[in-house]
Order: structure tokens, then sequence, then C-alpha cells
């Protein structure tokens, strides 16, 4: 069986790349594997048929539950029910712990063949990312192929220098642009010259569930998230949940400051309601629960 | 571009997006004023929404005003007038 791992720093565009993949009919009918750092899953309801294994980093504590469930795969395989097997790894991942676990583990290394380790990119955000976070260049070092999303949206300078750090990053890797999941094509990279910033003290994001009450007011909570994403744009790397609004189910998710338009998604869907899950670092998270009881609501 | 305002034609803040009908979005603009005023008021600065026009109006105690048409501009024209961001995490909002 073939297996795919797709990483990416947080908001990069996996599900949406992943999603289009599948519409198009790659992938398919490979079986999907969703990993999320949180405990509430909110990319099944985007991505139909994922077996989704929240609660946990598949590179550290969710890893024996991943494990577990490649095994599950794996024991289909010899039964005579063999499926290839995507992986999409949470934002906070590493994905070279998780080639590790597979290559060290004697069911998995005699079942699996690792298809090309694929990680997205973020045009719009990764040079700052790759700048100052530890994390995000751990998964750039792994790659064998690095998608370039939301190619459109970069100017075509700064996709340039970015290419040039991902060379530097990653020589060997083959890079390509995408936008909402089709090819899209790339300039030439200008060479990276200087040296990179050490990221040792970095510290690593931390994972926080908000858990909305019931008095909560989607219109305070607005208030209240525009503004700290004005003041911690740059700390505060990823929200997102479903939140229940007078005007349906709305999925909310931001990026580094950048809020997607929200989508009202269908009734259907498993995802949770009224659970943020907010991924940053440099706040304190007891700091946050009382800021968001105090304005939040009416 | 309107004439009255002189704000172009644009595709709304993500805030305004959970009030379909006319009743939400009234009483989503009163609700954003209030909440708005809870951060900006200790920093001496209050929010209403500008009424006739579309947008919300932005004071400061010495009477200077400045209309800005979503939240999003809001904080950044308050951390300009301030100098810093209004940070909703800052310890002497939140006690």
């Amino acid at each position: 069986m073939r297996l795919t791992i797709l990483a990416g720093y947080l908001g990069a565009g996996k599900t949406t790349w992943l999603r289009h993949q599948r519409h198009i009919g790659n992938f398919v009918p490979a079986h999907v594997i969703v990993n999320e750092a949180a405990g509430i899953p909110v990319d099944d309801a985007l991505l139909t048929g994922a077996q989704v294994l929240a609660g946990g980093c598949c590179c550290c504590a969710g890893k024996e539950a991943f494990r577990t469930a490649l095994h599950q795969r794996a024991d289909l395989s010899s039964r005579g029910m063999p499926q290839d097997v995507v992986i999409e790894t949470s934002g906070l991942a590493d994905p070279a712990s998780i080639l590790e676990m597979i290559r060290t583990d004697p069911l998995l290394r005699h079942h699996f063949t690792l298809e090309p380790t694929t990680v997205l990119v973020d045009a719009l955000h990764a040079r700052d990312q790759l700048m100052s976070d530890a994390l995000a260049r751990r998964q750039i070092t792994v790659a064998d192929r690095i998608i370039l999303t939301k190619v459109d949206q970069a100017s075509r300078s700064d996709i340039q220098l970015l290419l040039g750090l991902l060379q530097r990053l990653a020589p060997m890797a083959r890079i390509e642009g995408s936008h909402m999941g089709e090819p899209y094509p790339l300039p030439s990279a200008s060479a990276f010259v200087g040296d990179l910033p050490d990221t040792a003290n970095d510290p690593l994001p931390q994972a926080h569930t908000l858990h909305m009450p019931a008095d909560m007011n989607w219109t305070a909570f607005g208030v209240w998230l525009s503004a700290l994403l004005h003041a911690r744009g740059r700390d505060i790397m990823r929200v997102k949940g479903v939140i229940r609004t007078p005007a349906g189910r709305l999925l909310v998710q931001t990026v580094r400051g950048i809020v997607q338009k929200p989508e009202v998604i269908p009734k259907t869907s498993h995802a949770i309601d009224n659970h943020l899950v907010f991924i940053g670092r440099g706040y304190d998270t007891d700091r946050l629960e009382q800021s968001f009881r105090k304005f939040a609501r009416l | 571009m309107c004439n009255a305002c002189g704000f172009p034609e644009r595709p709304g803040a993500w805030t305004e997006a959970g009030a379909a009908s006319l009743h939400d979005r009234l009483r989503a603009r009163l609700v954003q004023g209030d909440i708005a005023n809870r951060m900006l008021g200790p920093h001496g600065l209050s929010a209403r929404d500008a009424g006739p026009v579309p947008g919300i109006m932005l004071s400061t105690r010495t009477g200077a005003a400045v209309l800005v048409p979503d939240l999003p501009t809001l904080w950044a024209e308050a951390a300009r007038l301030l100098g810093a961001p209004v940070d909703p995490l800052d310890p002497r909002l939140c006690d």
C-alpha cells in the first residue's frame, strides 16, 4: 500500500488542497486519516469519509493512536483489502518523527511504501514563519515535494524570495504552485543570501480549546476576536471552530491575523458547535479565557 | 463610491457574517458599539454606530472623530491614535 504524508504549517491549506485533489480523482480511493492537535475535530466537516484522530499531534502525544490506526489498515490489507493511505498531519506535526515511526515499525515497514512526503507552504506567510519558527523549518527540511499555496495572493517578488529560501532549506525538493488545489505557474527563484536566524529559543505553539457558553453572542465575539487578532495576530497562529449564529452554523478560521470568510456549514456535519481551538504562543490561556468571558458576552 | 460617506462598495468584513435579517443586522450594530466600548473606554476612546451612513464612528475625549468602515479598520485606527494596539488580553482590561 502506498502511504502519503501531507504536512504543512497551521493554515497552509492542507485540507483545501486535499479536498480538491480528491475531487479531481487523486488519492481516490485512498483512506484519509486526518490528525488534529486539539481535542475537537473540525476538518472532517470539510473532508467527507476521513478518519479523524483528534486530541494529540501524531508526532508526539497522539503517536500511539496513530500507530494503531495504521496497524488496522495493515490488518485489513493482509485480509485482502489493501487501500492506499493519505495522512493529513496536524499543522504542529513534525513529519520527520512520523516518518521515523513508520520506518522503524516492522509491521508498517512491511505493508507501506512511502510516497514523496508532501509539504504545503503558504506563499503569504511562509517567509516570516521560516525566518522565526523552528517547527516551520523542520517541516520544510523533510519535504520531497513542496506545494506553494495561495500563490495568487502573493506578489511575484515575494514568491521569488520564498522560493530561494525553500531551495536553501530543502535543495532536493520539487516545488510546485497551487491555487485552490489547481496547479499554478511559479516564477524563477531569487537566491537567498545571508544567514538564517537562530530559532533555538523559540517556544513551540500550544493548542487551547475555548468552550463557548450558551450566552455567548456572535457579534460580541466578532468584536473581541477582531481586536485580539489585531493586537496579537503574530502570536495567535490559528483559530478554528464552528459557532452557532442567527444565520446558521459558521465555520470560523484564521491564519496569523487573517480571517477567512466564515462559511455556513451543513447541519449534517459532525463538527462540534461552539468550540473554538486557539493555537498560538506568548499568551496565558487563563487570561484568554478571562478576556473571552468578559468581552464576548452581552 | 457612495457620495454620502465616501466609502467604496466593499465585500464586507468577516465580522458582519452571521446576521442574515435586517433585524439581526441592526441588533449587531448596537452590540458592536457596546462591546468595542468596553475595550476602548479605558483608553479614552469611544465607538458608536455611525447612524445613517454605514460604518463606525471612533471618537477621542477631545472630540476628534474618525469614521471607519468596519471592525478590523477600527482597531487599526485606535492603535494609530493610541500608539499601541488595544489588546483584549491586557490585564488592565480583563480584570
